[in-house]
């Protein structure tokens, strides 16, 4: 059993943290994690900005087989993912690099492999998931918005609802139902198409804190060329495999690390009565149990990213770094919104410590929690299909 | 990055959980807790007949020469099935010879332990209670060609049936209390020494043992006089991370024998597990034992491999008492009444798991060693 790492996937470590930081100077002033990336067009320009140096240097096709042009492999995506993390970087677009692209290797035609894998290297054109409902959550499967076949094409009618960043988004990917008359789990498909055509209204849902992150995107007799992955009514299967590739969260984790590192000086440098945070008792111990946690999370991640590097994934392992790292951030985010008293409630200003962070924190760690999967679905899946237990009916 | 064990260790793995499951089943591990002394001979014999005493002692000692991650794999299973006796405790206390013996010191003791001839517990926490260089004020005082020990010591794994205890003792005062630590190994069966068992909750013979004017030799004196203490904290880091391997062992044990009952319990005309609240509960649990798990096997390939890893083994310390505690008592809530009865087999694993928690060290004192270390300033 060994923890280290190669001396060629140092070096590329290196690499990676290397190109972070310097892209981290350009980073706007108060530009921070993913939300900030669809709030503003200065945030998306700067996303767009390291996407394009990323896909330059052929890191958005990382881990891809070396025929669609990929040069690495799994642990190069967790490293570079790690340096991402830690200097808090945008620019590998969640969806369409992370999401699509090794849904695609697994279940697309070689057709629709060719249309878009060059597409999502080049870093210039982002994605969005069409997935939750109105009425259609937790339970994807019970979606109602349809996209009906017209000979080489789909209407498109319905809506989605969470959809981040639709508003900048160039193509959308996700599931409709093709086949209404068919059985659950075998009546949507999983398609694709261009977001910028005629019958798509964009409506901005604001999250808590005011940011723009999410959308309702409506379809109203949408036109559009069936582009389908894998088996036209089988896209819940293509959903499956897309959540198969559960990241390991060792960017979230690499991110709170860098936080730990904040903190940790904040607290050596303010004062109270004279004496620094770092000597309370009460903070030593708390923010040493968060940096535990933040430890244990990695090691968990590493043990993720070492089953899916020699494909033997377990959904168990998937799951808990999932919930863990989730419950770990919610923590975090709770103990130094206490640790800084009154002014944990302060935004990005000229009176926020820390930049007005932990504010932010506080209410983002939800999407942390509830998307991908809640965290509830994520200890169901594991309770049925990991540790074997009935499933109620 | 491999984190898969290896053949061997599988291997080894495999053969050590066999023997145990063979030759300490529940019924010989609620013997053990009942008896007075709790220490099998027979038992003891057939272990050193496979050599287990042996397996972290180099082989120029007559030992098998594993890692400490080998070592690891062993220890699991130990905890998974619980395994009473003195192994864990002499274990613990030859780190301390390895690492601080002269040669001749470890050509004389180390053969004999790695054959199973002699016992041995580290008598590190005295009755104060207090994890820590501060809490070492038994005094040895110089006396002819040796030292005269005098002061208690307390909650000694074992040391009823052990032939050497080693021992920390102050033989100069200091105001820094990790100066002034000196490292004995005392003859258990010295005229002076008075050692009684404690009453515990998990019966595992932890003991109180006074010293009363204890004679020892001058070539007793392991390692430097007054500079004992790091060689003492570099044992009790080693000894937090064996306790974390048996810890996660019984964590597995917990969750199986939990799931198990889950799955077999029937009321409402289905099984229990069916019931959404609980199986969440589960998942927890197995979060908990998982996280845990991984984070301790970095902190033993660190130790493994000779690097530092005083943080890392803090956090697991602190993490897998936490983690041990949560899975065993929530696997007694799980089991619903029968859970409670001294019969079950799941309540030997909650009260070892207090037992565990306050083993070299508890959390807190850990996360204040990990404070240290993540840098906030003191």
């Amino acid at each position: 059993m060994d923890f280290s790492f190669t001396e060629e996937q140092k070096k590329r470590r290196q690499e990676y943290y290397k190109v972070c930081a310097q892209l981290e100077k350009d980073k706007p002033h108060g530009f921070s994690g993913l939300e900030s990336t669809y709030d503003t067009e200065a945030g998306f320009k700067y996303h767009l900005h390291c996407a394009r140096e990323f896909a330059g240097r052929g890191w958005l096709s990382l881990a891809w087989p070396a025929e669609y042009g990929g040069t690495g492999n799994m642990m190069d995506r967790v490293l570079f993912a790690e340096a991402r993390g830690y200097h808090d970087i945008p620019g590998v677009d969640i969806f369409g690099v992370q999401m699509l692209a090794p849904t695609l290797l697994a279940c697309a035609s070689e057709e629709i492999k060719g249309e878009f894998l060059p597409m999502i290297a080049t870093g210039e054109v982002q994605f969005c998931e069409l997935w939750s409902e109105p009425n259609a959550g937790s339970d994807l499967a019970d979606l109602t918005s349809t996209a009906i076949r017209q000979g080489d094409d789909f209407i498109v009618n319905g809506q989605k609802i969470w959809t981040t960043g639709a508003h900048f988004a160039h193509w959308g990917f996700g599931v409709f139902k093709t086949a209404p008359q068919g059985k659950k789990h075998h009546n949507m498909s999983f398609i694709l198409f261009d977001m910028k055509k005629p019958g798509v209204t964009i409506r901005p849902i604001k999250y808590m804190n005011d940011f723009h992150i999410y959308n309702e995107v409506f379809f109203d007799n949408l036109r559009v060329p069936a582009k389908i992955v894998g088996q036209e009514n089988e896209g819940w299967a293509v959903v499956n495999v897309l959540a198969g590739f559960e990241r390991s969260g060792i960017d979230e984790i690499m991110r709170m690390q860098k936080e730990m590192e904040n903190a940790v000086k904040y607290c050596n440098e303010t004062k109270v009565d004279g004496v620094p945070l770092a000597k309370d008792p009460l903070v030593r111990n708390r923010l040493a149990q968060i940096a535990g946690e933040i430890e244990a999370a990695r090691c968990l991640a590493y043990r993720v990213a070492d089953l899916q590097n020699r494909n033997e994934m377990t959904l168990m392992d998937a799951s808990a770094v999932k919930v863990f790292t989730s419950d770990v951030a919610e923590r975090f985010a709770s103990l130094m919104t206490d640790i800084l008293g009154p002014y944990g409630q302060v935004k990005f200003s000229r009176w926020a410590p820390m930049e007005g962070w932990w504010e932010r924190m506080y209410q983002e760690h939800f999407v942390l929690s509830i998307s991908m999967g809640t965290n509830e679905i994520q200890k169901n899946i594991m309770a049925w299909y990991g540790l074997g237990l009935p499933r109620m009916r | 990055m491999d984190l898969k064990l290896t053949e061997e260790q599988e291997m080894l793995k495999t053969s050590v959980k066999d023997f145990i499951a063979a030759e300490c089943p529940k019924a010989k591990v609620r013997e053990m807790e009942e008896d007075k002394i709790g220490h099998s001979p027979e038992l003891w014999k057939k272990m050193a007949a496979l050599g287990w005493m042996g397996l972290l002692i180099p082989e120029k000692y007559e030992g098998m020469g594993l890692s400490f991650q080998d070592g690891m794999v062993v220890m699991e299973e130990m905890g998974r099935n619980i395994l009473p006796g003195p192994f864990m405790s002499t274990l613990v206390a030859t780190f301390a010879i390895m690492e601080a013996g002269s040669e001749a010191q470890k050509k004389e003791f180390l053969p004999k332990i790695a054959r199973g001839e002699l016992k041995l517990s580290l008598a590190d926490m005295e009755p104060n209670g207090r994890f820590g260089a501060g809490g070492v004020t038994l005094k040895a005082v110089p006396r002819g060609d040796g030292f005269v020990l005098n002061g208690a010591k307390m909650f000694v794994e074992m040391a009823n049936v052990a032939d050497y205890l080693v021992c920390p003792a102050r033989t100069r005062e200091s105001s820094n209390p990790e100066e002034g630590i000196s490292i004995f190994l005392v003859d258990a069966k010295s005229p002076g020494i008075h050692c009684e068992v404690v009453p515990t909750i998990a019966m595992d013979k932890l003991c109180e043992v006074r010293f009363e004017n204890v004679a020892v030799p001058h070539h007793n004196l392991l390692g430097e006089r007054d500079k004992g203490w790091t060689v003492i904290r570099n044992t009790l880091r080693k000894a937090a991370l064996a306790r974390c391997a048996d810890s996660i062992g019984g964590m597995q044990a917990c969750i199986d024998m939990t799931v198990a009952y889950m799955k077999e319990r029937i009321q409402y005309e289905r099984p229990i597990g069916a019931f959404q609240a609980i199986q969440h509960i589960v998942a927890d649990a197995w979060i908990a034992m998982q996280t845990a798990r991984y984070l301790t096997y970095e902190a033993i390939w660190l130790e493994s491999g000779g690097q530092p890893a005083d943080k890392e083994a803090s956090m697991a310390k602190a993490c897998v008492n936490n983690a041990y505690k949560f899975v065993s008592k929530w696997g007694i809530r799980l089991h619903g009444g029968i859970g409670t009865s001294r019969e079950h087999d799941i309540s030997l694993y909650y009260r070892r798991a207090k037992a565990a928690d306050t083993a070299y060290g508890g959390a807190d004192y850990h996360n204040e060693l990990v404070a240290d270390k993540i840098g906030l300033v003191k």
